[in-house]
C-alpha cells in the first residue's frame, strides 16, 4: 500500500516509516507540519493516510483539521488518525462524514504491530478502526438506558463492533463460534431497538450513532 | 540678621495665609454646594432628584478630597480616603451613597468648615495688620524675634488639625479601606498566580507529550517489530529466509536506548514538578546539595527553617528552584567564586537570599532565568527582589508567604 505519514515527532516519524516499510508498504511522503499535510495528500493520493492530531505550528489539532479537510476534498480517502490521548469529540468529528475508511487510535497501539497493521488495512479497505478507549468513553458516558439490559458478553460484542471489528475477529477475540457471535449481536440490536444490518461499516455507523445519541 | 528673621517670618506667614485663603475659598464654595445639596435633597423627596443624588455625593467627595490633599500638603501627613464605591444600577448607587458613613462625615465637615474656614481667614487678616505694626517695630527696630506673624502659621496648623479630625475616616471605615486594598492586591496576585500555574501545567504537559510519551511509543514500536521478526524466525519454513538477526538486535538495542532516554526525561520532568531530594532531605538539605554541586564555594545559613514544621511542598519547591537558578546564574554568568544562601523562617513565610561576589549586571530581559524565577515566586503570591548593579555583587531576595 502507498501511505502518507504526517507526524511532527522525528522519532515517531522514523519509527512509523521503519515499521511500514519493513512489512512491505510504500511510504509516498512524510509531512512534519500541519500545512504540509493537505498538499501531500492531494498530490500523492495514498491508499491510506496516517495522521498525528497535534502538529506544528500551533500544536493543537492541525492533523485532525487536515484529515477533515482532506476527507472533504477526497471523500474516499482512508485516514487513520493517531494521537497520544483520545477525545470522544474528535472521534465524533472524524466519523461525522461517515465511518467508511476512518480510524482513530491511540499511538500506544502502534506497538502491537500486527494489530496496528490489521487496523491500517481495515481502514484502507474502507472499514473502521476505533480505539477501545474511545468506545469505552462512549459506553460509560451514558446514564441509565437500554445498554443496561445487555449481558456482559453482549456488551463486549457491542464494544468490539464499535471498534470496527468484523464477526470473525469478534468471535476470535471472545473465543466463541460465529454462530454465538451472530446471536449476541442479534440480541444487542434487538435490545437497543436498532434495525439489523450487515457486518460492514454501516453496522459500525448504526452502533456509533446510537452511542453518540445523547 | 533681624532682617532675615523678619523675612522668614513673613514668608512663613505668607504661606500659611495662602493655605487659609484656599480654605476660605473652599468654605465659600461649600456655600454654593449647600445650595446644590438642598436642591438635590428636596428633589429627591419628589423622586426626580434621586438621579443626581449619587453625582452630588461624588461632588461632595471631590471637595472633601481637595481639602484632604490641601491639608496633607501642609502637614505632610496624608489623610486616607475610605468611601464605598458607587457602582451598579442607579438604585444601588443611591443606596450606597446614602448608606456610606463617609457621606455624613463629609457633610459634617462641610458645615463646620464653612464656619472655621472663614473665621480662620478673618483672624489671619487681623493678625497681618497687627503683625505688620508690632513685628515691624519689634523685629526691624529692636532686633527681637517676630511674635505675631508666627501666630498665622499656628492658625494654619489649627485648620489642619480640625480638618484632619473631621475628614479622617472612622477607624472601622479605615480598616475596611485597608481590607479592600488588600483584597484588590490579592485579586491581582491571584490572577497572576493562576496564570503562572497554568503556564507551568502546559509546560509539564508539553514535556510529557513531546518527550516521554513519544519515546515510549517509539520504544513499544521497536519491541513490536522485534517480536514480529522473532515470530517469523520461528515460523520460517524450509527454503524461507529467516529475518536478519542483526536487524532484530538493533531494534532491541534502540528500544533499550529509548527506554533509558524516556527515564531520563521523566526524571527531568519530575524534578521540575517537585525535586525528589526535597522529600528525602528537606529544604535545607536539598539546598546544601545544590550548593555542593554548584561548582562555587557556597555557604548555606539556615535561620530556623530546619527546626519545626516544614513549609508546604509548593513553597519548598519554589525556594529550591530559585536557589538552583540563582546558583546556576552565579556560576555561569557572574564570574563569582563564592556565594551565600540564607534561608530564614519568618512569621509570614519563608525568606531566602542568594548573594554572590560576581560582576553583577543581571538583566531580567536577558533571559538568565530571572523571569522564570519571578514567575515561580509570583505563582505563590511571593515577592522577589533583585539587586545587581554593574560591577556587582548580585543579591536576590525572595519572600514566599506560607503558614507553618
Amino acid at each position: 500500500m502507498r501511505v502518507v505519514i504526517a507526524e511532527d515527532n522525528a522519532l515517531l516519524r522514523e519509527g512509523l516509516v521503519l515499521l511500514l516499510t519493513s512489512v512491505g508498504h510504500e511510504v509516498a511522503a512524510v509531512a512534519a507540519t500541519g500545512p504540509e499535510v493537505l498538499p501531500a495528500l492531494l498530490e500523492h493520493r495514498p491508499d491510506v493516510a496516517v495522521l498525528d492530531v497535534r502538529m506544528p505550528p500551533g500544536f493543537r489539532d492541525e492533523g485532525l483539521r487536515a484529515a477533515l479537510a482532506a476527507r472533504e476534498r477526497l471523500p474516499e480517502l482512508p485516514v487513520l488518525v493517531l494521537s497520544q490521548y483520545v477525545e470522544e469529540t474528535y472521534a465524533a468529528e472524524l466519523l461525522g462524514a461517515g465511518a467508511s475508511g476512518v480510524g482513530y487510535l491511540l499511538k500506544d497501539r502502534v506497538g502491537r504491530v500486527d494489530e496496528f497493521l490489521d487496523a491500517l488495512e481495515r481502514v484502507a479497505a474502507g472499514g473502521t478502526a476505533l480505539d477501545p478507549e474511545v468506545v469505552t468513553e462512549l459506553l460509560t458516558r451514558r446514564g441509565t438506558d437500554p445498554l443496561d439490559s445487555l449481558t456482559p458478553r453482549e456488551r463486549e460484542a457491542l464494544h468490539l463492533m464499535a471498534e470496527g471489528r468484523d464477526n470473525a475477529t469478534i468471535g476470535a477475540l471472545m473465543s466463541i463460534s460465529d454462530r454465538a457471535v451472530s446471536k449476541h449481536i442479534g440480541n444487542v440490536f434487538l435490545k437497543l431497538g436498532l434495525p439489523p444490518s450487515d457486518s460492514g461499516h454501516r453496522r459500525v455507523l448504526a452502533v456509533l450513532a446510537y452511542l453518540n445519541k445523547a | 540678621m533681624a532682617r532675615t528673621e523678619l523675612r522668614d517670618a513673613l514668608a512663613r506667614a505668607d504661606r500659611a495665609s495662602m493655605q487659609l485663603l484656599m480654605g476660605a475659598g473652599m468654605a465659600l464654595l461649600s456655600y454654593v454646594f449647600v445650595a446644590v445639596l438642598l436642591f438635590t435633597v428636596v428633589a429627591s423627596l419628589i423622586v426626580i432628584g434621586l438621579g443626581v443624588l449619587p453625582e452630588t455625593v461624588l461632588l461632595l467627595r471631590r471637595m472633601a478630597g481637595a481639602k484632604r490633599r490641601q491639608v496633607g500638603r501642609w502637614s505632610g501627613a496624608e489623610i486616607r480616603e475610605a468611601y464605598t464605591p458607587l457602582t451598579g444600577t442607579l438604585v444601588e448607587r443611591v443606596r450606597k451613597a446614602v448608606k456610606d458613613p463617609g457621606t455624613y462625615r463629609d457633610l459634617r465637615w462641610l458645615v463646620v468648615h464653612f464656619v472655621y474656614g472663614l473665621l480662620l481667614l478673618y483672624a489671619a487678616l487681623l493678625l497681618w495688620v497687627i503683625g505688620a505694626l508690632v513685628d515691624g517695630v519689634w523685629c526691624a527696630l529692636l532686633g527681637r524675634r517676630a511674635v505675631v506673624l508666627p501666630l498665622i502659621v499656628r492658625l494654619a496648623d489649627l485648620d489642619t488639625r480640625w480638618s484632619t479630625a473631621l475628614l479622617k475616616p472612622s477607624p472601622e471605615a479605615e480598616r475596611n479601606a485597608e481590607l479592600a486594598e488588600r483584597v484588590e492586591e490579592l485579586t491581582v496576585t491571584r490572577a497572576g498566580a493562576v496564570a503562572a500555574h497554568g503556564a507551568e501545567l502546559r509546560r509539564i504537559e508539553r514535556d510529557l507529550h513531546d518527550g516521554t510519551q513519544a519515546r515510549l511509543v517509539s520504544l513499544s514500536m521497536r519491541v513490536g517489530l522485534a517480536r514480529r521478526a522473532y515470530d517469523k524466525q520461528i515460523a520460517a519454513g524450509p527454503g524461507e529466509a529467516p529475518p536478519d538477526p542483526d536487524v532484530v538486535r538493533k531494534l532491541l538495542a534502540d528500544a533499550q536506548d529509548q527506554a533509558e532516554e524516556a527515564l531520563t526525561e521523566l526524571r527531568h520532568v519530575v524534578r521540575g514538578i517537585h525535586p525528589p531530594i526535597l522529600t528525602d532531605r528537606g529544604l535545607v538539605g536539598a539546598v546544601r546539595a545544590l550548593a555542593a554541586g554548584s561548582g562555587l564555594d557556597v555557604t548555606v545559613r539556615d535561620d530556623g527553617v530546619e527546626d519545626g514544621p516544614r513549609a508546604p511542598a509548593a513553597v519548598e519547591a519554589a525556594a529550591y528552584f530559585v536557589v538552583a537558578e540563582a546558583l546556576t546564574n552565579a556560576a555561569k554568568h557572574s564570574g563569582a567564586r563564592r556565594a551565600a544562601v540564607e534561608l530564614a523562617r519568618g512569621a509570614a513565610g519563608l525568606r531566602l537570599h542568594v548573594s554572590d561576589e560576581g560582576s553583577g549586571g543581571a538583566d531580567e530581559s536577558g533571559g538568565t532565568g530571572l523571569l522564570g524565577m519571578r514567575r515561580r515566586v509570583a505563582a505563590l503570591d511571593g515577592t522577589m527582589e533583585v539587586v545587581s548593579p554593574a560591577g556587582g555583587p548580585t543579591r536576590i531576595g525572595v519572600e514566599l508567604p506560607c503558614v507553618w
